[in-house]
């Protein structure tokens, strides 16, 4: 990893909650509509109350990239980043770093891989399920 | 639609257009740029800086605002300014909002410019250039997600994958807008490519090859806003802004939207109140300036506004309707792929020239209509354009 993450006001407990292997969501209070990433108001209804709800960390590759170029000092290409649509909140595509011996398929179902930095920041990569 | 208050529609033109040379080092400040480029634009015009009461412009914190093009210019009471924070997806509004101060009696004459030295200071996702200041990077920088060619390259491989748009048809749009910027002697890039050429460039991230991505660019372009009536009165042919539209909202970043698609952009949702304002469809625009900062989005947005149904944005390219002497000549000028990139107002001010007769060996014969437009909606989710037609 070569950029830490700065958490703002709205997500620092999202990230806390990773750091310990919970992957979570949030949950409408008054609608249940899932979201991510953290935002204070549901832009279903539009109402603050919510609550975090744990997810099983899965979802679909929508696409990928091969990155060849170095854009991000440190970081040693090519790698890949994988898009993929989190199966608990399907509106949402998140982002990482594709943990597998071979590329991508695409639609393939994944499973988060969390990837210890320290003691305070984990990140989410993403590897075949069941794999 | 709702009824509108202001019908602006054809009540303001673009009666100049300006340029400074396009280089890779201009040597000289965005402010320095931009002030060459303003006076260009009046000149061309038949007008002089004492004329000016608007300045605007589009930066991302890398370039010189109004409030310094002004006094730079001894402009000392401007009646409106705008300095619009944000990327290409904002170029259009810029010249929108200028139209609405004008068609509303706010200002008389604003020069809409943008001053970028994109190679030699503030290289995009790249060296002089921090990482952006939005609550999304700290879901992708991390995973070394950083830079515009990346980001488009995720949905250009979405789009691959949904409808089976081939490198090929990426190929052939980038040979046929340098086949363009032959004939352009302000284009940086004139040597024509094939599609061979194409296929051997070095990868970048793959799906993208250098040869889809665009030029890093210094230098700047500018265009004059007034009322239509004063065009009229001035030496150039005026340009009627027939319509201005402004769009957006989904993210495709990591979203609190339902159903976010990767292979639709924030134009889907612009176009139909852009060409209503205007009167017009897709089948009534001769000549189409579309943001192309990557190849595929300039065919992602030949879907999204109609010009071809949704997914058939890469056959429509390698068929040849894009090429200068097709049903839809796009990017006449090379665009950002082979002409320079000053984030969008190259193609505002390359949709004037067509419309007014004087684009030289690339004029699209008889041109009267043109849409121009902006970055689509996938880094920022807003979009902008403007259809342009001869008075």
């Amino acid at each position: 990893m070569t950029y830490r993450p700065e958490p703002d006001r709205d997500s620092q407990e999202w990230w806390e909650r990773i750091a310990t292997r919970e992957f979570a969501v949030q949950r409408c209070d008054m609608c249940g509509t899932t979201r991510f990433p953290a935002r204070a108001f549901c832009p279903a209804c539009r109402t603050e109350a919510w609550h975090w709800q744990e997810v099983e960390p899965e979802g679909r590759v929508e696409s990928w990239i091969v990155n060849h170029q170095p854009f991000m000092p440190g970081a040693r290409e090519p790698y890949v980043v994988v898009m993929v649509r989190l199966a608990a909140v399907p509106g949402c595509l998140v982002y990482g770093n594709w943990h597998g011996e071979r590329p991508p398929e695409p639609g393939e179902r994944v499973r988060a891989s969390y990837n210890r930095i320290d003691e305070t920041l984990t990140l989410v990569n993403w590897t075949p399920a069941g794999g | 639609m709702a009824k509108r208050l202001l019908d602006f529609s054809d009540r303001t033109a673009i009666a100049g257009v300006g340029y400074t040379p396009f280089t890779k080092n201009s040597g000289v400040s965005t402010l320095t740029l931009a002030c060459r480029a303003v006076l260009a634009a009046l000149e061309d015009a038949g007008l002089t800086a004492d004329d000016v009461d608007g300045l605007a412009t589009h930066r991302v914190g890398d370039s010189a605002p109004p409030t310094l093009v002004a006094p730079a210019l001894g402009l000392t009471d401007l009646a409106w300014h705008l300095d619009q924070f944000g990327g290409g997806s904002v170029s259009h509004a810029v010249v929108g909002q200028a139209a609405l101060a004008v068609a509303a009696g706010v200002a008389e004459a604003v020069v809409c410019y943008r001053a970028i030295n994109a190679r030699s200071e503030f290289r995009m996702g790249g060296t002089g250039r921090g990482v952006p200041l939005s609550p999304e990077v700290q879901y992708q920088a991390p995973y070394g997600y950083v830079a515009p060619p990346q980001q488009y390259a995720m949905y250009a491989r979405a789009h691959m994958l949904k409808y089976g748009t081939k490198a090929e048809h990426f190929g052939q749009l980038a040979v046929t807008q340098r086949a363009n910027a032959a004939k352009n002697p302000r284009a940086l890039m004139r040597t024509p490519i094939t599609l061979d050429d194409y296929l051997a460039s070095r990868w970048i991230a793959e799906p993208f090859r250098l040869l889809d991505c665009c030029l890093e660019t210094d230098g700047a372009c500018a265009v004059v806003v007034t009322t239509a009536e004063r065009a009229r009165s001035l030496r150039r042919p005026p340009v009627l802004i027939s319509a201005a539209a402004w769009g957006g909202g989904t993210s495709h970043l990591s979203s609190v939207a339902a159903a976010a698609d990767p292979t639709v952009t924030a134009a889907a949702a612009l176009a139909p109140r852009l060409y209503a304002q205007a009167g017009l469809g897709p089948g009534d625009i001769d000549v189409a300036e579309i943001y192309d900062c990557f190849t595929y989005s300039v065919i992602v947005q030949l879907e999204d506004y109609g010009f071809c149904a949704k997914g058939e944005g890469g056959p429509y390219v390698a068929s040849g309707a894009t090429s200068l002497d097709g049903p839809l000549p796009v990017n006449t000028h090379g665009g950002f792929l082979s002409e320079g990139y000053v984030h969008g107002v190259n193609h505002v001010a390359e949709a004037v020239s067509q419309l007014r007769g004087d684009a030289g060996d690339r004029q699209v014969p008889g041109a009267e209509v043109a849409l121009s437009t902006a970055q689509p909606g996938y880094i920022l989710p807003a979009t902008s354009a403007l259809i342009l037609r001869r008075s």
